[in-house]
């Protein structure tokens, strides 16, 4: 118990001594607080509009202006995020179990099914991400719960490469062994002695899928065929801004600029908590 | 030696060939899996019978599947993806394509030209000056490329350069075919935003292999012989970084792509994206389908044309 505790503690130290990682999570922590809670502590509804104040300039009463209906541009931005975030997450999350396991039992089985389950990732990773996603709109019809299976059919060869690597260097440890010898069945190997060793590397590579889910969902909104207006995604907020660029510009570069934050705090959470994970880089930070 | 590399290029090209086939098939299956009927879809819910009939007639959906996919085969290994629907209606798709891939090659081989200068200069700058200030603003700038949606950015180019300082046009682009140098003109912003991220991460990946290969023993070797810092830098390190910086080139090509798609329409380019954005929305069934496929074909040449300059930089990786 207190080898463990040990254990975190030096986990600890180590990521408050990477100062991506510490700047990535402080980034991060802020966007989701404001996706979280921001949008129920303003004083205006996402969707309330206010007919005297049609599109006016950022001011103290509206930080980020407002639209071309007056409604609040900051609130829709902080409902939008949480919109944008589910979307990009549970895309995300069915792409890192899909993946994970095709990955992992590719690894693992070997023969056949190693060879199929890869030629099919490499297949999915070859067409251009965007295109992809795209043409899967097109087939499935646009809205919020198909641009998730979008993000997660184009981010799903990342995970089952990814799994298939990590597995393949932890497949002939001895623990595994053990387990096999004990003749336990292989769901049982791949969840409880393979997934939890594997765990990490899927998880950072989580958090820069979900940085590139969002990128997609406001690209396909933006486009007009991922989330459909009155949802006020971000891409949507953005797709918006768009029709009135040039008499209120701040509608779309404001909420461009509150997606760079957010993803800025996601790609160096991620860089820092890989470069936590890389024990080269470790002893070269001890040293 | 001359066989061997012919047999080389020769096998990686049958690879992409099928690797197209087989991912050809696959978006056909699963668009045909798609509900809806294309015959409505164009003629209107409201078309008289005998007029779906013909439609169906005349783009072969009146048989079976296994000869409709056959036929839509042969058509591509002849050039032929069938006539358009809705949004050039009858007007053969390879048509369309002819007229606006020139136009999309020339703005993704643009975009790509300027990542690499950016790329070269930061990644080479940050490497050079390795925790100093110089590495830090670099690598800053980098991760801030990574994170701006490409379509934000060039919206805020166009506030900055066009409508700002008027330097460049704000909308529009003139074929290469007509003008290539009002071509690089207009084309500049568009090409730059497609740039930016790719060449953050360009210079990210420069930047760790060339720290990695000057730490490798024949560089300490080199040095050791006395040669200059100058001459070890160019002839040992900078060469043999570039292999793992030219593949993440090949790799990115599905994002310049995607940004591609986006930008187009933004600047009302009329290349392949803005044509397969156009398609999606007529839901011109067809077209978009021929423009996932030519997408494709492009991200496997590509990937075979970087992995042919890899192993003439490194002639080891070709066995």
């Amino acid at each position: 118990m207190t080898a463990r505790r040990q254990r975190y503690r030096r986990l600890a130290r180590t990521f408050l001594a990477n100062p991506t990682a510490v700047t990535g999570a402080g980034i991060t922590l802020v966007v989701l607080l404001a996706a979280g809670l921001g949008a129920a502590l303003m004083p205006y509804g996402p969707g309330e509009a206010d007919f005297f104040n049609l599109l006016s300039p950022p001011s103290w009463l509206h930080p980020f202006g407002t639209d071309s209906f007056g409604r609040d541009v900051l609130t829709r931005v902080m409902y939008g995020a949480r919109v944008s975030l589910v979307i990009s997450a549970a895309g995300v999350a069915m792409a890192a179990v899909l993946g994970g396991a095709a990955g992992m039992v590719s690894a693992y089985e070997g023969g056949y099914a190693d060879l199929v389950i890869m030629r099919v990732a490499d297949l999915l990773f070859a067409f251009p991400a965007f295109v992809l996603a795209l043409f899967l709109m097109v087939v499935l019809g646009y809205g919020s719960a198909n641009v998730s299976v979008a993000i997660a059919l184009t981010y799903l060869p990342i995970f089952a490469r990814l799994a298939r690597n990590m597995t393949l260097l932890v497949r002939a440890e001895p623990y595994v062994e053990a387990a096999r010898l004990m003749a336990q069945s292989t769901p049982r190997i791949l969840l409880r002695e393979i997934l939890p060793n594997i765990a990490a590397p899927l998880i950072v590579q989580a958090t820069i899928g979900i940085a590139f889910g969002i990128i997609i969902e406001a690209g396909l909104s933006f486009l007009g065929i991922g989330v459909q207006p009155p949802t006020p995604s971000l891409g949507v907020i953005m797709a918006d801004g768009r029709e009135y660029f040039q008499r209120g510009p701040w509608v779309l570069s404001l909420t461009g600029l509150a997606i760079s934050v957010a993803l800025l705090g996601l790609n160096l959470l991620g860089d820092g908590l890989r470069d936590l994970m890389d024990p080269r880089l470790r002893k070269s930070a001890a040293q | 030696m001359f066989p061997k590399a012919a047999l080389y290029v020769g096998g990686r090209l049958i690879g992409a060939a099928i690797t197209v086939l087989v991912g050809a098939i696959a978006v056909y299956v699963v668009m045909k899996a798609a509900p809806g009927d294309p015959a409505l879809a164009v003629l209107g819910e409201n078309a008289r019978p005998e007029a779906v009939a013909a439609f169906r007639l005349k783009h072969h959906l009146d048989q079976p599947f296994w000869s409709q996919l056959a036929i839509w085969l042969g058509g591509l290994a002849r050039g032929d993806f069938g006539l358009s629907l809705t949004i050039a209606g009858g007007i053969p798709i390879s048509e369309l394509i002819a007229a606006r891939l020139p136009v999309t090659v020339f703005v993704g081989l643009y975009a790509v030209a300027i990542a690499v200068l950016i790329s070269l200069a930061m990644g080479t700058v940050a490497a050079l000056r390795r925790g100093r200030a110089l590495d830090t603003i670099a690598t800053s700038v980098a991760v801030l490329g990574i994170s701006m949606p490409d379509f934000w950015l060039s919206y805020m180019l166009v506030f900055a350069f066009a409508l700002g300082w008027r330097l460049f046009p704000a909308y529009g682009f003139t074929s290469p075919v007509d003008s290539v140098a009002q071509a690089i003109y207009s084309g500049f912003l568009p090409a730059l935003a497609i740039a930016a991220p790719m060449a953050a991460v360009f210079a990210r990946m420069l930047r760790t292999s060339l720290l990695e290969t000057a730490s490798r023993e024949y560089v300490v070797a080199a040095r050791s012989f006395g040669f200059s810092p100058g001459f070890v830098f160019r002839h040992y390190v900078f060469r043999n970084a570039l292999i793992p910086y030219l593949t993440i080139i090949g790799l990115q090509i599905r994002y310049l792509l995607g940004g591609v798609v986006v930008i187009e329409r933004i600047f009302g380019i009329q290349g392949m994206g803005s044509l397969m954005v156009d398609a999606a929305f007529a839901r011109d069934y067809p077209t978009v389908l021929a423009c996932t496929v030519v997408f494709l074909g492009i991200v496997l040449l590509v990937n075979v044309v970087v992995d042919l300059v890899c192993v003439a930089l490194d002639p080891r990786r070709s066995t």
